[in-house]
């Protein structure tokens, strides 16, 4: 009888595997809630040991087949995709499983499902979660499999160390991971590219909510979200922590009242789109719209001269990727990727821009339909006489600033929000505040629009970072000569974004994670292979080092590796060719010298217990010691009774001291 | 010269010859299945993690092998033997193991190349310990086996593989003819009872007082106790043993072969069993081979012994 507690463990670590595998495939936020729920519920029961499903084989089969029909029905109607439909129904065939009497193929069956719903998992899932999830159900299915093997034999009831089989089986099962990262690494990426899939943003959907309208009265929660959505490389570098600055991404010109719309005009696709008139020190940026980001417009640091070199990349790889520019508005990307990355060139801070006065620059002055009469008034009590366009713009920022309150709490569906805004609550998220600032502009007579984008830059390894809760609203201005400026209304406290520290710091390492598993797993290709062997074949001379005679020190470290490796097999292939001499051989030679010491004459080829038995026959005086010994050694080696400590010199030693009086 | 090419054929085949056996078990199969259903879709569609979950299940298949191998050095195993094996029902077959370094788990212990089904296996074999492992082997015939080798396999770690090695050892087992019923008389018998009665068992021979018991129906009266029985109030009748002993020789037509010869030693040797335990004496004419009538266990043994021979080569 297998002892209970080891099959218990066995099956626990059978479960525990194809939970693993099973979040492997929940990761990538595709799997329905029932069958996620499902799935929950059947390893809860059978890790309490409930088999619910034992006598009730006929309603389970029922139930696995009307959830295939229903499974199938949803992927014929598009409304669930293939590969998730199959990973939900290998997910039911588990619970199915593990709710079942447990039995050899019972396991090998779950064993199996799960690992097809690992492989699921790696074509629905981009996650770094997914790693996870893999390495343990490696090591957590190895473990409960290696427990199988014990059990192989019926009637099993030795004692075995549980314990220390897990340690060494654990063990391998790193090794594997390992080599596994050695196998992904070196592996030639000749790939098809027959069936690629899109992979997720990761973390369930984006969130920045980059859209082509802004709507007054909407959710104000994404201030508080960590996820990082841009990465830029500045150069020149300006080496502070924050940059505080605005990423602009589009502008708008048309109110209705309730809505920012954009209206401009589609040019056709280019790779390099000029934005403005071109200056000496441009701020250049190279920038990473990262998954989270999920929209296609891109984004820059204000002013923004012109974008160009942009790549996109899918999960077939990186390619080239065309720009649309519509006019006056945005450049957004032609076709849809996971993330891209571009240059762009802005003018350096504090330069005035120079610019052509746009040919619509009256459509920046219209209000919008039904402006309440209180908005007009207040402008003009606000600006007075100053017809200077910054100036004016400058005094009602300070006027809004000053006088209203940022919050992101909304008042829910109102008629009029703007005059909600600013003559009833008198608070308001950077919405409120920009379309605020922009229509109390046109209400002056002044021409102004609305850009949305965002505010900062966090300083992350050396990069730029911009989170989703960076997302702005801001008011520009038309100046002559100059173009649009921005003038930002909403208080200091509620222009970047406002997470939890301890939130953005973990936040911040897991997206360093998270960008190493994309750039060195999920983005690795062919070239990269090359790269990485022609960096260890040829590793690149290093700038400003003097050039020497001697290697460069990671070729002595794989010399010293190799090195290691060639003595290593070389010393294991001697010590398996080496017939190690058996230690109760020299015994037997020792009591051989010791009759030949003696005098004893001995046959040619005769063994050893037969001299013993013809000097016992002949009255030997060394017979009984002989005997005695021969017998011993004879047991030691043939008979599994091994000689115990000091008995080798105990046999040998009368044999030494007995005088030989007559030969045999 | 043919002895010197013999030696190097038996070298050669000793070179060309795997190391270690490898058998692939079901569960081996699919996870096989699988990994090659893994690696097409890696390359089809060139998704990394279906590359990085193909690597890692190549990889798990090496850690196994290595595992494996492990497990399977620095091994020592020798022959126990068995009391008695008789064809065709299984029979004990003890191993010694010992291994000199390092841990052994899930050992499985068979007999290499021997038509012998059946195998013993050790969970645990801990290291520097000697350990008795105990197979339940089956021989489907009667005769000498020749005993080559022994083969150790294990499924450890995984069970997707199983591992064998084989320990050079050789030795003979005597499978004993298949134990059955008797089908025919035994034969003529060589003395007949000098008692009253064929059965040796029955008590009413001439040796030493065995008791009382009273007396039945048509029973010999000069058998009764008076004395007892007058104390008694009843017939009660002496019983002794038998001092006499039936001797039987049993015979196998030299010129019997194939199923007829089988037959007749299974016959024989079920007959021989009946008679020793019933007392008599049993020997055994076949041809040249002839075991003068005696009883015992001893007997039984070299009677199984020389049928088990028969047909093959004589024993030294």
């Amino acid at each position: 009888m297998i002892a209970p507690s080891r099959v218990r463990l066995r099956l626990a670590l059978r479960d525990l595997a194809s939970a693993a595998a099973f979040a492997s495939i929940a990761v990538s936020g595709s799997v329905p809630l029932w069958a996620v729920a499902g799935f929950a519920v059947g390893l809860v029961l059978s890790l309490l040991g409930l088999r619910l499903l034992a006598r009730r084989g006929v309603v389970a089969a029922v139930g696995l087949a009307a959830a295939a029909v229903v499974l199938f029905s949803s992927t014929l109607r598009g409304s669930l995709d293939l590969v998730v439909a199959a990973c939900s129904f290998a997910a039911l065939v588990t619970v199915h499983r593990m709710l079942s009497p447990p039995a050899p193929a019972t396991d090998n069956q779950v064993h199996l499902t799960s690992l097809l719903m690992i492989t699921g998992g790696a074509a629905l899932s981009g996650e770094m979660m997914f790693a996870v999830c893999l390495a343990m159900f490696g090591v957590l299915g190895s473990l409960s499999l290696s427990l199988a093997v014990l059990e192989g034999a019926p009637g099993d009831e030795e004692e075995v160390p549980v314990a220390g089989m897990l340690r060494r089986v654990g063990a391998g099962a790193l090794v594997a991971l390992l080599g596994g990262a050695v196998f992904f690494v070196a592996f030639p990426r000749l790939s098809w590219n027959v069936a690629a899939r899109r992979t997720s943003p990761g973390l369930g959907p984006a969130t920045t909510g980059f859209s082509d309208r802004i709507r007054l009265g909407g959710g104000g929660n994404i201030k508080t979200n960590p996820r990082l959505v841009l990465r830029a490389t500045l150069s020149p570098d300006p080496g502070r922590e924050r940059l505080d600055a605005y990423w602009v991404g589009r502008t708008f010109k048309t109110f209705t009242g309730r809505e920012w719309l954009g209206h401009g005009t589609a040019r056709p696709p280019r790779q390099l789109v000029t934005l403005g008139p071109s200056a000496r020190d441009l701020v250049h940026q190279r920038i990473e719209l990262l998954p989270a980001y999920d929209s296609r417009t891109l984004v820059a640091l204000e002013p923004a001269v012109m974008v160009g070199n942009a790549q996109a990349r899918s999960q077939t790889g990186t390619s080239r990727a065309s720009l649309v520019e519509v006019t006056g508005e945005e450049v957004h990307f032609l076709e849809p990727a996971v993330a891209y990355s571009y240059h762009a060139y802005s003018l350096p801070e504090g330069s005035t821009p120079q610019a052509a006065e746009p040919a619509d620059l009256a459509d920046y002055l219209d209000p919008p339909p039904g402006l309440d009469d209180r908005v007009g008034k207040l402008a003009k009590q606000v600006v007075g006489g100053e017809r200077d366009p910054l100036a004016a713009a400058l005094l009602l920022r300070d006027h809004l600033r000053s006088n209203f309150r940022y919050t992101l709490e909304l008042p829910g569906e109102v008629e009029d929000p703007l005059a909600n805004f600013l003559f009833e609550r008198k608070e308001g998220h950077c919405e409120h505040f920009a379309t605020a600032l922009t229509v109390l502009l046109r209400a002056g007579g002044f021409p102004a629009r609305v850009a949305a984008g965002f505010y900062g830059g966090e300083r992350l390894a050396g990069h730029y970072v911009v989170r989703a809760g960076d997302a702005h609203a801001w008011a520009q201005v038309y100046v002559p000569g100059q173009g649009f400026v921005s003038v930002d209304a909403t208080p200091a406290e509620g222009r970047a974004a406002s997470p939890s520290a301890t939130w953005a710091w973990l936040i911040s390492r897991y997206e360093e994670l998270e960008a190493l598993w994309r750039t060195s797993v999920i983005d690795y290709t062919l070239r990269d292979q090359a790269d990485l062997a022609r960096s260890l074949v040829r590793p690149p001379s290093q700038g400003g080092r003097a050039e020497g005679r001697l290697p460069d020190s990671r070729a002595w470290l794989a010399a010293a590796v190799l090195t290691l490796v060639v003595y290593a097999a070389w010393r294991a292939g001697k010590l398996r060719r080496r017939a190690r001499p058996n230690p109760l051989a020299s015994f037997a030679q020792a009591i051989e010298r010791a009759l030949e010491a003696s005098g004893v004459e001995r046959f040619e080829d005769e063994p050893l217990e037969e001299q013993s038995a013809r000097l016992r026959a002949a009255g030997h005086p060394m017979a009984p010691a002989l005997t005695l010994a021969t017998r011993r050694y004879l047991e030691a080696r043939f008979g599994g009774r091994p000689l115990r400590q000091g008995e080798r010199e105990a046999l040998l030693s009368p044999l030494r001291r007995t005088p030989a009086r007559r030969a045999a | 010269m043919s002895a010197r090419r013999s030696g190097l054929l038996a070298w050669a085949r000793a070179l060309v010859r795997p190391p270690r056996g490898l058998k692939v078990t079901r569960a081996g199969r699919t996870y096989l299945i699988v990994t090659l259903g893994v690696g097409l879709g890696a390359l089809n569609t060139g998704n990394n993690l279906l590359y990085l979950v193909l690597g890692l299940m190549l990889a798990t298949i090496l850690v196994s092998g290595v595992l494996s191998e492990r497990c399977l050095q620095h091994l020592e195993v020798r022959r126990l033997g068995t009391e008695a094996a008789y064809a065709g029902e299984p029979f004990a077959f003890r191993y010694g193991l010992r291994r000199t370094r390092g841990s052994g788990f899930a050992l499985m212990l068979s007999e290499d190349g021997a038509k012998l089904e059946g195998r013993a296996f050790v969970a645990f074999l801990p290291p520097g310990e000697d350990l008795v492992a105990r197979a339940d082997l089956v021989a489907p015939h009667r005769g000498p086996l020749e005993l080559t080798g022994i083969k150790v396999s294990t499924a450890y770690p995984l069970g997707l593989f199983e591992k064998s090695r084989v320990l050079a050892a050789g030795d003979r087992l005597l499978v004993f003819p298949r134990r059955g019923f008797t089908c025919a008389d035994p034969a003529e018998r060589d003395s007949g009872p000098v008692g009253d009665a064929g059965n040796p068992r029955r008590r009413d021979g001439t040796g030493d007082l065995l008791g009382l018991r009273e007396l039945a129906p048509f029973e010999d009266a000069r058998r009764v106790h008076w004395m007892k029985s007058a104390a008694a109030g009843k017939l009660l009748k002496v019983e002794r043993e038998r001092e006499e002993r039936r001797q039987f020789l049993l015979s196998v037509d030299p010129g019997l072969r194939g199923e007829a010869l089988e037959r007749r030693c299974e016959e024989t040797a079920a007959q021989t069993r009946q008679l020793l335990e019933q007392g008599h004496e049993v020997g055994l004419d076949a041809g040249g081979l002839r075991l003068r009538p005696s009883a015992g266990s001893g007997q039984h043994r070299r009677i199984l012994s020389a049928l088990a021979w028969l047909g093959f080569e004589e024993p030294s």
